[in-house]
């Protein structure tokens, strides 16, 4: 809204004339709430109509006001008596006024409470709703949380085991630093791998395992996609009472049986 | 003194009285020339104003304008109870406007001492017989267009440039 228009189009000097029609109006009153410049103008306008006024002010002969008072007791008498001649006790007419003005004031007050109590009961639901989804957010973080625990006691168990030995994979591409590190118990044939330093693998691509056995490479299966990059330690799902080397290659997802030379990635020895 | 007013405080209602009685009379006689008629008007305006202080509202602006326009607004209810007026909505802009310069001459002899129409004077014809119209006979902004065939958008400017002056008037 253009103020400067807006003042100059003379819709405020209407306004306060009284010289617009009511929906109008209401829109002028809601801009004049809004912009305080235009508040601003309308006071100025106002003060003009009332000096433009006073100066032609007379003073209405003395006795007026006595007159004015004795007017508004009569009506409001006649207002009161008409009720009283049925069950209402007589008061006087203004104590019943302060009565009328009690049961509005009451009425009021408990409208205020309805919408009051509406407003709260809505925002509880709201708050309700937010609550639930920050309940059911924290279930999934515990259970996750749960899941992650769970992963390190069993890799505590493991690192406990005093005939666990760790074989760190080194890369085997030039210009790619990667490791994978694999956890081997020669005694019990337990092995667990870690690819937390393998970059994701491609779609359609998997990583596979491999221990070097009489200088052949035997399968030791396929990692889950995802595991890539993270901490998570997988327990491999065949005993290896033996192995001069392990690695690890990319392969075509579901894996190879025998392992891609220029796709394997990382390679290590135990002691 | 809002609060006092609306909690129908008798001693803010005397002040309000004190302080506006006499403008509000004035501009009532602006409309009603016969004295008792007026002083008639007057007290039921101020009745009204008791009666309906409730439905002042401090963001529709300052209560001056509020018991101004009831006063105006009785002022006219009563001459067109009479059928003294109102002919003025269906009267030609010409009409209107002599009216306006006979109605002038016979308030110049009733205000002339305190100077209004000196004041009033110094407004542009056209902008009086708007001021006029809008002031002291109620017409909104539709009927006053109407009346003097002239648009809408022309009698806001013409008010607000008439508001202008009457301004410069004052401040001077």
């Amino acid at each position: 809204m253009d103020i400067k228009e807006y003042i100059e189009s003379g819709v405020l000097e209407a306004y306060a004339l009284g010289a617009l029609p009511a929906d109008e109006a209401a829109r002028v009153q809601a801009d004049l709430a809004r912009n305080p410049e235009l508040a601003a103008e309308l006071a100025a306008i106002e003060e003009t109509m009332y000096q433009f006024a006073a100066n032609n002010a007379q003073e209405p002969p003395a006795g007026m006001a006595e007159r004015i008072w004795a007017t508004i007791d009569a009506t409001g008498r006649e207002q009161t008596e008409k009720p009283a001649a049925r069950t209402i006790p007589v008061g006087s007419s203004y104590s019943t006024r302060w009565n009328m003005a009690a049961m509005w004031a009451a009425l009021v007050i408990s409208l205020a409470g309805n919408a009051l109590f509406w407003y709260r009961n809505s925002e509880q639901k709201r708050e309700y709703v937010a609550q639930t989804t920050r309940m059911e957010q924290m279930a999934t973080d515990i259970n996750s949380l749960a899941g992650t625990i769970d992963e390190y006691r069993k890799n505590k168990a493991m690192m406990a085991d005093t005939g666990m030995q760790t074989v760190v994979m080194h890369t085997m591409q030039p210009g790619h630093p990667m490791a994978a590190t694999l956890f081997w118990s020669k005694q019990n044939g337990d092995a667990y791998v870690s690819i937390d330093a393998l970059p994701e693998p491609p779609k359609g691509m998997q990583y596979q395992l491999w221990v070097m056995q009489d200088g052949k490479p035997v399968d030791m299966g396929v990692l889950p996609t995802g595991m890539a990059n993270t901490p998570a330690i997988q327990k491999v799902n065949m005993k290896v009472m033996e192995g001069q080397a392990f690695a690890i290659s990319l392969e075509k997802q579901g894996g190879s049986p025998t392992p891609t030379m220029q796709n394997i990635y990382v390679m290590g020895k135990p002691a | 003194m809002l609060l006092l007013l609306k909690g129908r405080s008798r001693e803010a209602f005397d002040q309000l009285y004190r302080q506006y009685s006499a403008v509000l009379y004035g501009v009532v006689l602006k409309v009603i020339s016969d004295d008792h008629t007026a002083q008639d008007v007057l007290q039921e305006a101020f009745v009204k104003i008791w009666n309906n202080i409730e439905q002042y509202d401090t963001a529709k602006g300052r209560i001056y304008t509020w018991m101004m326009n009831i006063a105006r607004n009785a002022a006219i209810d009563k001459l067109r109870s009479r059928g003294e007026i109102m002919k003025g909505k269906i009267q030609t802009g010409d009409d209107v406007v002599n009216n306006t310069a006979q109605r002038g001459m016979r308030t110049e002899q009733v205000t002339d001492a305190i100077g209004l129409r000196k004041v009033v004077s110094a407004l542009k014809p056209d902008y009086e017989v708007i001021v006029d119209l809008a002031y002291f006979k109620g017409y909104t902004l539709d009927e006053i267009s109407r009346t003097l065939n002239i648009p809408l958008g022309t009698v806001k400017t013409r008010m607000r440039a008439a508001m202008q002056q009457l301004r410069e008037v004052y401040n001077r």
